[in-house]
């Protein structure tokens, strides 16, 4: 965002020194030529993973994305079957309990930390936050495997199960490990990704509307809810994409917790898998036969999906930028 | 105005104004005690999000101090517990060498680069330039686990070199690269236009100006995202964990197979003695004090740098 901001201010610089640019000097000639291998790692990194995956596009065709069994055909004399169907499926149900989590909780903390925390505690919490979206995601990981998987097993489970219902829709819980538990472990741990920006971002909203609102009659909720939450919105839905897609790919702490099985049912208490822990669960026995090109076929998926994310997220905010400007 | 009062029998001018304040009142309570409950509910989202995260660190210290201060943990290496001597778990020193030296050849890699094309993003207006930043900014938000694919993809099975400390350099220096870029290319367009332009209003070559007036002058910027992106590097696990291979020699060699922090807090944890859950602890308070450590060093960085500048 500070880069596009200052874009026009650089495009005028820019116009200044415009004789360089019909005579490159080495030093033009360096940042070209390094910034030209860059591009080539970036085409290299698709290319790679587009090519490893490649044999396995070709023998499972449609079934690696709806196929629902995982079963490596190597020793058996059998054809290999690589299905996806649990890997995403497991991928959406835990982002999307992350998300709503950290989404609902966040913006509330954010709201909170902006118009409710005294002044002088405002620098201590940003920095906690802030520390705290650097801590590794493995740490998240093992709390959530060593701390809240027995809590889950032993409190939380048999609770929800005990709810009309609850076992039919939400299933039951053995080990603790489970794709709900894997929800909340990511929840937990994109919060202070997403509000270390969402605070910045409600932060920005100008005093004037806040004042001017109040001035109206308009309650303190009615104004973060009328005023502050719409003006926001272009920077709170970044915040959101960001917090989503380290969701979408975290590896470590959600193979730890989510419980690894291929299932076909998925309910949220019952163990599950996705996309990226898949890929490092199954890793060292993949290693030297045909299952490691249907994880690289898991990980052009993936990659897929995030840069459409990307290329989404990036059109709808340019998108909102210039309805914005318009008003 | 009384006759008027007096002829309008049904409804006066008074009952309905009336009407208005009560009914202006009835809505100002209902909205007031919506805002009081929604205030309410922001000052329990605060709670639910801090509740977690603190119980978290505190569980963290509570278990991951006294591995730290275990006699060996940061000079032995790993001992696999028996049934006879469950608390034999012996010291992390590979992975700490490990880790430093994939960090330390990482860095080397990516920070020239990166510092280059992210100079060349923020100089140029040209078509490409737009490219490499958009690659870059969509790099930033792919998920790591893929640096580990491309890592073995191109060190493993293209260059043949096998699972090493360089394969996972790699990894961590593509993880690296597209923050680092993104990093000095604010830090270099937050450098005030009339600087340049006074550089070039003197006489100097425009490439003279970015490196000698420019460049300084975003100097904190750019060592500060430098260090965010090694901080964020010391904790990744899951790119490395696919290709550095696993070693219980402490080296420094770039070609051996070696060991990581991350990788073995990730391994001891799925373990069954209870030993090597525990020091699973002691990495991970390792791993978020140096982070920690890194992330203030940045920060008091960066302030002290811009009251020196003022």
């Amino acid at each position: 965002m500070v880069a596009t901001a200052n874009s026009s201010q650089t495009a005028a610089g820019a116009e200044g020194r415009s004789p360089s640019a019909s005579a490159r000097g080495a030093y033009e000639w360096i940042l070209l030529v390094v910034a030209g291998l860059f591009g080539i790692v970036s085409i290299w990194f698709v290319g790679t993973i587009i090519w490893q995956s490649a044999s396995t596009f070709k023998s499972q065709g449609l079934y690696l994305l709806t196929g629902a069994n995982w079963v490596p055909g190597a020793g058996t004399g059998l054809p290999s079957q690589y299905g996806g169907r649990a890997m995403i499926f497991g991928t959406i149900e835990t982002s999307l309990i992350a998300m709503v989590i950290a989404v609902v909780i966040g913006t509330g903390t954010s709201l909170a930390i902006n118009f409710f925390v005294p002044q002088k505690m405002k620098t201590f919490v940003a920095t906690v936050v802030e520390l705290l979206a650097a801590v590794p995601s493995v740490v998240y990981g093992v709390w959530g495997m060593l701390v809240l998987a027995p809590w889950f097993m032993n409190t939380v489970g048999p609770f929800l199960s005990s709810i009309p219902g609850g076992t039919a829709v939400l299933g039951t819980t053995v080990a603790g490990k489970s794709l709900l538990l894997a929800g909340l472990v990511l929840a937990v741990m994109v919060l202070p990704t997403y509000v270390a920006i969402s605070r910045e971002v409600i932060g920005a909203v100008p005093h004037e509307l806040v004042e001017a609102s109040l001035s109206l009659g308009a309650t303190r909720w009615q104004t973060l809810w009328k005023t502050v939450l719409p003006t926001a919105r272009i920077g709170l839905f970044g915040a959101s994409s960001l917090a989503l897609g380290r969701a979408i790919g975290e590896t470590v702490a959600v193979s730890l917790v989510c419980g690894g099985v291929v299932g076909t049912t998925f309910k949220p208490l019952e163990p599950g898998v996705t996309i990226a822990g898949w890929i490092a669960t199954q890793w060292g026995e993949a290693v030297g036969s045909d299952q490691i090109g249907a994880l690289f076929a898991l990980g052009a998926i993936l990659m897929v999906v995030s840069l459409a994310m990307s290329v989404f997220s990036r059109r709808l905010v340019a998108r909102q930028r210039r309805a914005a400007a318009v008003v | 105005m009384t006759q008027l009062d007096h002829t309008s029998h049904e409804i006066t001018s008074g009952e309905i104004r009336a009407h208005l304040r009560e009914r202006s009142a009835a809505t100002l309570r209902r909205r007031m005690l919506v805002s009081k409950i929604m205030t309410v509910l922001c000052w329990a989202a605060i709670v639910a999000a801090a509740v977690p995260l603190i119980a978290l660190l505190i569980r963290l210290f509570e278990k991951g101090t006294p591995v730290l201060f275990k006699s060996g943990f940061f000079t032995q290496l790993p001992q696999q517990p028996t049934l006879f001597d469950q608390t034999n778990t012996g010291g992390v020193s590979n992975a700490i060498v490990g880790t430093i030296a994939m960090i330390v050849y990482a860095t080397l890699a990516s920070v020239p680069i990166g510092v280059i094309v992210g100079v060349y993003t923020a100089e140029s207006e040209s078509k490409f330039a737009a490219a490499i930043r958009v690659v870059a900014s969509t790099m930033v938000g792919a998920p790591s686990i893929l640096m580990g694919l491309f890592a073995f993809g191109v060190i493993v099975v293209q260059l043949k070199l096998g699972f090493s400390i360089l394969a996972g350099s790699f990894a961590l220096s593509v993880l690296m690269l597209p923050v680092l870029i993104s990093s000095t290319e604010i830090a270099v367009r937050n450098v005030p236009t009339t600087l340049r332009e006074a550089g070039l209003a003197l006489g100097a070559k425009p490439s003279t100006t970015s490196l000698r007036i420019v460049l300084p002058a975003a100097t904190t910027g750019i060592v500060t995202g430098a260090i965010l992106a090694i901080s964020r590097a010391v904790g990744e696990t899951a790119p490395i964990l696919l290709v550095i291979g696993g070693a219980y020699a402490v080296t420094w060699k770039p070609g051996d197979p070696g060991s990581a922090l991350s990788v073995s807090m990730y391994q001891d944890v799925g373990q069954a003695y209870d030993s090597l859950k525990d020091q699973a602890w002691g990495i991970g308070l390792l791993l978020v004090l140096v982070i920690f450590v890194l992330s203030f060093a940045a920060r008091i960085w960066a302030a002290r740098k811009q009251k020196v500048q003022r």
